[in-house]
């Protein structure tokens, strides 16, 4: 026991239980208490007596069924017709994850509105010639657009459970004698479910978590995340107790979805089946033009949002109006020149946060996997938390914990690096364990035994074989801190806007043009280190995900 | 410096994994734990190196008790199975490694990795990274970064059994060659009987975390003490006996209503006892030597195996035996056929049941 008092791994993961205990376990015990507390009646009894609360319960639940039903009809066949066949301009396809990655949700959604809001360039070019579109506001967007979003994740899922698919068995099943689509249908199918339904789920808690796109276009559409938003931001004294109430609705809901995942992955009895993917067949003649047609279609949809904030960007407008065909620089003037704070802050609180993130990452998960004790089986349990999570959740959980009282850091730049750090972490640690289960002990031990110790031989030996994946999840740590919206928009105060909280303060006072600049220069700040790492580095951003 | 070990207890848990267990290997040898995975050889030898802490007893370099000393301060030298080369970085510095943690700079390290690297036959690819070696090559780079800091002991876990057969052979006789030079203290760990006969000064067969047998390798080969390391260690026909002594160490045992002379190799006494019978000590004949002691046997079925062929054989009693032919003439017997077995008194050995 003197031993394991001396180690410095033993002093380590206390600390970090600690750390983990008071900035995750804490705030979130918080939010699931306050709903109890507080003056007056209980947040659970106002709920069910405030018919706008349940119907923002009852609008989400049908919103995000929908948006994953969408997501999936569309995320699967492409990912079918990417793994299995051949076509003109399939590698734009390759792609679609890096477009999701680059573009941050509250960008889609202006991109939207800029292409069909109430003044957007596709609603007007169309009332030119007599055709009036539904209003972009409310169900028609939001399912529109989250769907366009969020089906590259099934895209993504289920195209690598393709991949790994043995084609042999779709042949063992055609020499028995079954018809080739019949075979696809038997065979294949109940083998790449449970992919299937494991990116469903992340579809469905994401929408249910989804703040960017809800607050821009539900308008007068209650969705729990708003009312949420707008409790924990109301005008006067803030409603602690409802906003701790509609939080622990979304918790209850995600926890109710990761139960039913592990439900699903427990029940399905089929190994992940390694063999012999296919290899692609070539498509040719019409039905090659029909699939190259309809997934150059749905990448181009996912493409808009870029080519309609650079379009954006450059265009002179007066106040909400956009003057179209009229070029200028003076939105991004203002990016850089007259108001960069936004930016300045941006570079800096994601620049700690990242810093953070990788170092508590890299260190903790290499205590949790190499050096076990007694803490670090709930070091690893806590840190994976956040993961459901949403960012309006840990926000308001922030915020009631963190204002005021001992430790009082609501409207610091502190805070936004904590709500940061603590939404990526867990996939920092994910990541760090995964590297680390790859690194045999016998390489510490080597060091060790050449006469080097401990701690050294970690920072001499198991850091620099870490080191390209901590560095792909640095970038990857990068790219969602700088775009993190929903839970720094509910711990900032005046001064300390990061870009997306100053896109979406533009957007809702209907300054596109601004909000395009900024947009766009945030674009650049995201796609500049994946750049840079893929190209000097040869590091592949994705392998981290 | 010899290692000296006494009544060491090592716990995982609330288990003794190894329990007041002494032992004594002498400067320069070359000793190897062998025995089955799970019978504690690598937890034992992962406790010399210090990477297993004692929970009793002594561990002692040389005289200098290193029991509470941690591994990175043991002056070890430790080849693993899996190599554990730095994969970032070069094979010259992953040799140069530990010379630079003793703090050793500029021409001594170069003099020191060159002729470490030439030892090994690997002094042209000094600047290769591991990915770009083979097997046997990463093996070899390990072993001089082993050995270039002149270690007090040498500690190899498994370190052949990653590698096909031919490099096997090829790698062994470097091993040994290497160790002669240095005169190091070795400690191999292997379950390859054929790396731990040919290798060694010394065997220790280990079973359930103690050594059952000590012994040079002739000795743990043709004179096992247990059913356990003549099982082991070769293949062996092991036979339950009632015995009853012979004189000038000789007992007559019972087989299959017969009697047989056989060497009496038991440790205490009593009436019962295990016949050892080694294939290859046994012969065949289609009639009765009379120089020899034979017993009635029937050809069940045979394996042609080139150089041998290994006969199943059936004695009265339903007794199993396997005999293994070399020689001229070796395939000669059929299945079904009847013959003669027989037995050399000073081959057959009985033991303690």
């Amino acid at each position: 026991m003197t031993g394991t008092l001396c180690s410095p791994w033993f002093w380590i993961s206390a600390l970090a239980l600690a750390l983990l205990s008071l900035f995750v376990l804490y705030p979130l015990l918080n939010v699931l208490t306050a709903s109890f507390t507080g003056e007056g009646p209980n947040g659970w009894s106002r709920l069910i007596a405030t018919p706008r609360y349940l119907q923002a319960i009852q609008n989400t639940l049908i919103l995000a069924t929908t948006v994953t039903v969408v997501a999936t009809l569309i995320g699967v066949p492409l990912a079918y017709v990417t793994a299995r066949y051949s076509f003109a301009g399939k590698s734009l396809i390759a792609l679609l994850p890096l477009i999701t990655l680059v573009i941050p949700e509250v960008i889609a959604a202006q991109t939207w509105l800029m292409m069909l809001g109430n003044n957007g360039l596709i609603t007007r070019a169309l009332r030119d010639i007599g055709i009036r579109l539904p209003s972009f506001y409310g169900w028609f967007g939001l399912i529109t657009s989250m769907s366009f979003i969020y089906y590259t994740y099934v895209y993504i899922g289920v195209v690598a459970a393709i991949g790994k698919f043995d084609a042999q068995l779709e042949e063992a099943a055609q020499s028995l004698g079954t018809s080739p689509a019949r075979s696809r249908l038997k065979v294949m199918v109940p083998v790449i479910l449970p992919a299937i339904l494991a990116s469903a789920l992340l579809v469905f808690t994401m929408t249910v978590g989804n703040f960017a796109i809800s607050m821009i276009l539900s308008h007068r559409l209650p969705l729990l995340s708003v009312v949420t938003y707008q409790a924990a931001v109301a005008e006067g004294a803030s409603d602690i107790t409802m906003q701790s109430t509609l939080a622990s609705v979304s918790v209850l809901i995600v926890m109710a979805v990761l139960f039913l995942n592990r439900w699903v992955v427990a029940r399905g009895r089929y190994e992940i089946v390694q063999g012999r993917g296919a290899r692609p067949q070539p498509l040719r003649g019409l039905k090659g033009a029909a699939v190259a047609l309809a997934a150059g279609l749905v990448v181009l949809i996912s493409l808009l949002p870029l080519i309609s904030i650079i379009l954006g960007a450059f265009t002179q407008a007066r106040g909400p109006v956009m003057q179209w065909g009229n070029w200028t620089f003076a939105n991004l003037e203002r990016v850089f020149v007259t108001a960069p704070q936004p930016l300045i802050n941006s570079l800096t609180y994601a620049g700690v946060a990242t810093g953070l993130s990788i170092a508590f990452s890299a260190i903790v998960s290499y205590v949790v996997v190499k050096k076990p004790n007694i803490f670090t089986p709930f070091v690893d349990y806590i840190s994976a938390v956040p993961l459901a999570l949403s960012g309006t959740v840990l926000g308001v959980a922030l915020l009631a914990t963190f204002h005021g009282g001992w430790l009082p850091l609501s409207g610091t730049a502190t805070i936004i690096v904590l709500a940061y750090v603590i939404r990526r972490m867990p996939f920092g640690m994910r990541n760090g364990q995964a590297t680390l289960h790859n690194i045999p002990n016998s390489l510490e031990e080597a060091s060790i035994s050449l006469g080097v110790p401990p701690v050294r031989t970690f920072f001499k030996v198991v850091l620099p074989v870490m080191l390209p994946a901590i560095a792909a999840a640095a970038v990857l740590t990068w790219t969602t801190t700088v775009a993190e919206l929903s839970a720094s928009i509910l711990v900032y105060s005046g001064g300390r806007e990061t870009l997306p909280i100053q896109v979406f303060r533009l957007i809702d006072s209907g300054l596109m043009a601004y909000a395009s600049a900024y947009g766009l220069v945030l674009v650049a700040v995201i796609l500049i280190p994946i750049i840079v790492a893929a190209k000097l580095f040869r590091i592949d951003v994705f392998a981290a995900k | 410096m010899g290692i000296g070990i006494e009544n060491l207890t090592v716990t995982y848990g609330a288990e003794n994994v190894i329990s007041g267990l002494s032992l004594d290997i002498p400067e320069g040898c070359f000793f190897t734990l062998l025995g089955p995975s799970g019978c504690g050889k690598t937890t034992l030898l992962r406790t010399i190196a210090g990477f297993v802490p004692a929970a009793g007893g002594t561990i002692r370099f040389g005289g200098q008790d290193v029991t509470r000393l941690p591994p990175h301060k043991r002056a070890i030298g430790m080849v693993f199975q899996d190599y554990a080369l730095f994969p970032d970085k070069t094979v010259n510095q992953n040799v140069a490694y530990g010379l630079h943690a003793r703090g050793e700079k500029g021409p001594t390290v170069t003099g020191k990795l060159t002729e470490a690297l030439e030892r090994v036959g690997l002094g042209h690819l000094g600047d290769r990274h591991p990915a770009e070696l083979s097997g046997g090559q990463r093996q070899r780079v390990a072993l001089a970064r082993a050995l270039v800091i002149k270690p007090a002991v040498l500690l190899m876990d498994e370190p052949l059994s990653n590698l096909d057969a031919k490099l096997r052979v090829q790698i062994r006789e470097t091993i040994t060659e290497l160790q002669r030079e240095s005169n190091i203290t070795t400690v191999f760990v292997t379950h390859d009987q054929e790396e731990a006969l040919s290798m060694s000064d010394l065997i220790g067969v280990m079973n359930k975390g103690a050594v059952e047998q000590l012994g040079s390798p002739q000795e743990i080969y043709s004179a096992p003490r247990t059913a356990y390391v003549a099982d082991f260690v070769g293949a062996a026909n092991r036979l339950s006996t009632r015995i009853s002594l012979a004189g000038d160490g000789m007992v007559s045992a019972e087989l299959c209503g017969a009697r047989i002379l056989a060497t009496d190799a038991r440790t205490g006494g009593g009436t019962e006892g295990i016949l050892i019978l080694r294939p290859e000590t046994l012969h065949l004949s289609r009639d009765p030597d009379p120089a020899r002691q034979t017993l009635p046997a029937t050809v069940k079925s045979r394996q042609y195996l080139g150089a041998r062929t290994s006969y199943r054989l059936h004695l009265a009693g339903d007794i199993q035996v396997v005999a293994d032919l070399h020689g001229p003439g070796h395939d000669g017997f059929q299945p079904g056929e009847t013959v003669s077995l027989g037995i050399d008194p000073s081959q057959a050995r009985v033991i303690a049941a």
